[in-house]
């Protein structure tokens, strides 16, 4: 019980001192690059964890979480462009509402096929979504995306709607912090290890199923929601397959079995990213290298590397002493 | 235990974004950012614009610079995707101090870079990206362009189809082009084009296979039964290639006048395909390497044969320019700080480039901040002068600046 | 609609779907014997064209012969990456993942291998000798080189149907298909089959390559374009499936060449739409009989 508290603790320390850091970012730097560095990783940490809601809890490994990141963003960028930016906040709640009816009728027929099909079905469905708004040049301004997307009164603001990223983004990850330990989240990972027993015990795996593909898309759709506003475009990129795949380098950077490890994933594969990209052209070789490595080196990612490591260290350290 | 490894992590995550890019401890220097897609299809095109930038650069530097003042240029992957590019032009602006940002191939990614430098008012200079809305309804007090945007190409395109209904008449007419705006963007202009000079056409068809299509063998066929007299084409990067090469053993270049008025005339299409490449195609491009015959021009190609090992691409003649603009405009104010004198400056810019035929000189046009230049339409016909290419463009037709401009209540009408 | 255009777009609808299904056939035989889904094969297809453009177009090896050298390069290059790499990753959890993940950075770190290799320039690779022309059919081309694409095609159907029904290579890759742990009490070296199949069809996405370089543009990034459609094919047809994704080829082959003639507006729509409707109604393929749900 007192290792569990301790736990308990130690793991919200942790969190006040990750939320302190990026509450202080635009504190220490007046640098607009690092504020939208920052916001990046915000932003792509809160998709990453969400998207790790399925996969890394649940096992429904999703090649298509770009199609409710994208659906946030342009829903969004449209209202704002069509009827102006006082529609910024109003857009973001539509879009949420919107996307729990997409993603509940979505769901109910993505989630009949397991396996190697939800992905290839999930695949689908975004890349579709993508090519209408690729296509749709009128409506949604195709491959040009939508500009301007300027934040009303005071969150025109850059710092201050840095923190508004900020809040809504530990919000909600608090949110699916609890979600993925309370006995909902068990639930789900009995469906991930045993989903037979799981209906033994008397309890509806697609259900579950549904529930947990609902909770990821709605905060995918936060996330992409909340990136209109900080790059001030959005572009049909956001809808393509790499975005979705990028959610699960980012997973598997972090630490897929870690809650915390998509959101650390997000954060360096952004960093990496930026400085090496910065540096030469042949990012794809470098990144490639490194992600190959990781993969088959470090399959738990950093954050359960760092973890391994830890318990290796204190068991070793706990021998020694006289 | 874990908190302090998680401490540590964190600390060494932010500890990278606090580390500062290059440093510029010099002080007379002229700070440019540039960005090119230096990966995938569009990769030819950066790697070529970042040579021919590099190679006016180290011609201004080895002349002492402007004012005292050298150029330095940091060149940066924009992946072509916007967001990246997005982060990127911030870092450029607020870390690096540059004067100017420059560069951009995909429109897609010049219309979110425009927006960010219009946010922090730093001058912008577009290079290679054609979309015309960055000129006209997008348009902003801090960008400049100096390559060609669809309209003018598509105009010239349109007084050449005039010209043709006087020797040899034709009435139908058929698009190909890639279905993204840049594609229809063409296909808008060359109608409004037509319209405006009031030459009569029928369409008999329009055809929008995806960007960097692969196989055209169905498209081909379509348009073989269309048998259009003018086969309107918008392809860009390789796609003319593909869709050459499919489209030769089906006769359809014989059937039909392949008419390519913005990118077809493209150098690298006639490097790649060498014998392959048929006579009478008629194509335009943004930069020939072999018009105008003036000095400048043929000094730009050799000296770019000589850094790189091959003739440039029309993309590299663009980002040269684009160099020597910010150079005459820091000429003209003296420094490279005062942001508005320079917009002052680059409004009334006067620039002899390697496009500009004997007599001609190109200039800024201050209410678009589009760059007005002659606009060339050719015809393939052999020429071993620039290998691999067998097949080089020849007898000209030269279109003058005003004709081919937006006309003011075009630009009113979409300004509105 | 006269019937010489409705024959001459079924051609055409043929010569897409052959090079759709070579590629895909590579794809969905890795996925069939070793449940590997490979994100990178389109990137083998790049390479194959490369290595054909510098046998063919460089050397100056006659085009045949270098098909062959092609296969033969590109399936080595496939089975190293499988011993190097993919080995390692087997029945790991999570390995759906996993797969996508390592292939993607194949995708990665072949393109910018080819890039400083070859350079970006468009490279491009002229018709063999003897197939540069075309038949004329009234007043309709059908060029000899698609035929003669469409006749590979067949071979390759054919001389696959043979080799997994009638040989003991066949049989085994079929079995292990099935159930790999038996067969490897059966004393089948399951992880050498693995390799094999790898280096097998990674050749086979290789030759297609250097089939479509004298119709294409060979330049980096030419994998990416080619990976959704084969993947399309390759879902539709059942994933697996060897039939089927040749089935599903022609199925995608033809609505796009119709769906170009009648529709072109939305033609690039019709794959993802058929796609999507088999995935709702008959997740596991067309043609496949095996249930999934």
């Amino acid at each position: 019980m007192t290792n569990d508290t301790a736990r308990r603790i130690s793991a919200t320390s942790l969190w006040t001192i990750i939320i302190l850091i990026f509450a202080l970012v635009p504190i220490v730097t007046t640098s607009a690059y690092k504020i939208n560095v920052a916001s990046h990783i915000l932003v792509w940490g809160l998709f990453a964890v969400s998207f790790n809601m399925l996969w890394g809890i649940t096992g429904m490994l999703s090649f298509g979480q770009a199609l409710y990141y994208g659906l946030g963003a342009y829903s969004v960028g449209l209202m704002v462009d069509y009827l102006g930016s006082g529609w910024f906040l109003p857009a973001i709640a539509l879009g949420l509402v919107m996307v729990i009816i997409v993603s509940f009728l979505l769901g109910l027929l993505v989630i009949r096929v397991g396996g190697v099909y939800f992905t290839m079905l999930t695949l689908a469905f975004a890349q579709l979504a993508w090519q209408i708004t690729f296509k749709w040049y009128d409506f949604t301004g195709g491959d040009d995306g939508i500009q301007g997307i300027i934040p009303p009164g005071i969150l025109e603001n850059r710092i201050v709607y840095y923190y508004f990223v900020l809040v809504i983004v530990f919000v909600s990850i608090w949110i699916l912090k609890r979600m993925a330990y309370s006995p909902f989240g068990l639930i789900l990972r009995c469906v991930q290890q045993n989903p037979a027993r799981v209906r033994f015990l008397g309890r509806r795996v697609r259900r579950n199923q549904l529930r947990v593909y609902m909770v990821s898309s709605f905060f995918a759709a936060l996330a992409g929601s909340l990136m209109a506003g900080v790059d001030s475009s959005i572009h049909t990129d956001m809808l393509f397959w790499t975005t979705s795949g990028e959610a699960i380098l980012m997973s598997v950077l972090g630490g897929l079995n870690q809650f915390f490890g998509p959101f650390i994933g997000a954060a360096i594969f952004i960093l990496i990213e930026d400085n090496i990209g910065a540096r030469t052209e042949y990012w794809p070789l470098i990144i490639g290298s490194i992600m190959l490595v990781m993969v088959i080196l470090f399959p738990k990612g950093i954050v359960g590397e760092v973890l391994r490591l830890k318990a290796w260290f204190g068991k070793n350290g706990g021998g020694r002493q006289p | 235990m874990k908190k302090s490894t998680c401490i540590c992590l964190v600390v060494a995550l932010l500890a990278c974004v606090a580390i500062p890019f290059a440093v510029h401890a010099q002080d007379k220097t002229i700070r440019i950012g540039a960005m090119y897609p230096m990966t995938g299809r569009a990769g030819l095109y950066g790697i070529d614009s970042v040579a021919a930038a590099e190679m006016a650069i180290d011609e201004i530097n080895g002349k002492g610079g402007v004012n005292g003042y050298m150029i330095d240029a940091t060149f940066t992957d924009s992946k072509a995707r916007p967001a990246y590019a997005v982060r990127v032009a911030t870092r450029y602006i607020t870390e690096d101090k540059v004067h100017f940002l420059f560069g951009v191939v995909s429109s897609g990614v010049g219309l979110a870079v425009t927006e960010i430098s219009r946010q922090h008012k730093t001058i912008f200079i577009g290079t290679d990206h054609a979309s015309t809305q960055l000129t006209v309804d997008k348009m902003q007090p801090y960008y400049f362009r100096v390559s060609n945007n669809t309209f003018m190409s598509m105009a010239a395109g349109a007084l050449y189809l005039k010209e043709r209904k006087a020797t040899k008449d034709w009435t139908t007419i058929a698009y190909i082009g890639p279905d993204y705006a840049y594609g229809h963007d063409q296909w808008n202009e060359l109608k409004y084009n037509l319209d405006r000079l009031g030459v009569p056409y029928k369409v008999v068809g329009e055809y929008w296979p995806k960007l960097f299509e692969p196989d055209y063998t169905a498209y081909v066929t379509s348009l073989v039964r269309d048998k259009p007299d003018i086969l309107v084409s918008g392809f860009w990067g390789g796609d003319t290639v593909a869709f050459l090469k499919q489209a030769i053993p089906y006769g359809l270049l014989q059937r039909s006048l392949y008419f390519h008025p913005d990118a077809g005339g493209n150098y690298e299409l006639m490097s790649a395909m060498g014998d392959e490449l048929p006579a009478g195609l008629v194509l335009g491009a943004r930069h020939y390497n072999n018009w105008p015959d003036t000095a400048l021009n043929r000094n730009f190609a050799a000296e770019f044969k000589k850094r790189t090992g091959r003739f440039p691409t029309y993309a590299a003649s663009g980002a040269y320019v684009g160099v020597y603009a910010i150079a005459k405009a820091v000429e003209a104010v003296g420094n490279p700080d005062d942001t508005e004198a320079l917009v002052k400056a680059l409004e009334n810019l006067k620039l002899q480039a390697p496009w500009d035929p004997d007599g001609f000189t190109s200039y800024m046009r201050p209410d678009t901040h589009q760059l007005k230049k002659m606009q060339a339409i050719g015809v393939t016909m052999p020429n071993k002068d620039f290998p691999p290419a067998t097949m080089m463009l020849g007898d000209w037709k030269i279109y003058k600046p005003e004709d081919v401009m937006p006309p003011n209540d075009y630009i009113k009408e979409k300004r509105k | 609609m006269d019937a010489t255009f409705i024959f001459s777009q079924a051609v055409s609808g043929l010569t897409i779907a052959t090079l759709l299904f070579l590629v895909a056939s590579g794809l969905t035989l890795i996925f069939g014997v070793g449940k590997v889904f490979n994100f990178a094969h389109g990137s083998f297809y790049m390479i194959g064209a490369y290595f054909g453009y510098q046998f063919s177009a460089v050397w100056g090896t006659n085009f045949f012969l270098s098909l062959i050298l092609t296969g033969i390069c590109v399936g080595l290059v496939g089975m190293l990456m499988e011993f190097l790499f993919l080995r390692r990753i087997y029945g790991r959890a999570n390995e759906g993942g996993f797969q996508i993940l390592m292939t993607y950075c194949f995708i990665l770190i072949i393109d910018d291998l080819v890039k400083l290799i070859w350079g970006t320039e468009y490279k491009s690779l002229a018709r063999p000798p003897g197939f540069q022309g075309a038949f004329q059919i009234g007043d309709t081309f059908i060029p000899t080189y698609n035929l003669l694409i469409i006749g590979i095609g067949f071979a390759a159907v054919i001389l696959a149907w043979y080799i997994l029904a009638r040989t003991r290579p066949g049989r085994v890759a079929r079995a292990a298909s099935v159930d790999r742990e038996i067969v490897g009490v059966l004393g089948v070296n399951v992880p050498l089959t693995m390799t094999l199949v790898f280096g097998l069809a990674t050749a086979m996405g290789g030759m297609a390559g250097t089939l479509a370089a004298p119709l294409r543009t060979v330049t980096p990034g030419a994998g990416i374009e080619v990976i959704i459609d084969s993947l399309i094919v390759v879902v539709i047809g059942g994933m697996g499936n060897f039939w089927g994704a040749w089935l599903g080829a022609i199925l995608i082959g033809e609505v796009t060449a119709f769906g170009v003639a009648f529709a072109p507006k939305w033609a690039t729509l019709f794959s993802f739409m058929i796609l999507v409707i088999v995935l709702i109604f008959k997740p596991e393929g067309l043609f496949t009989r095996r249930k999934v749900m």
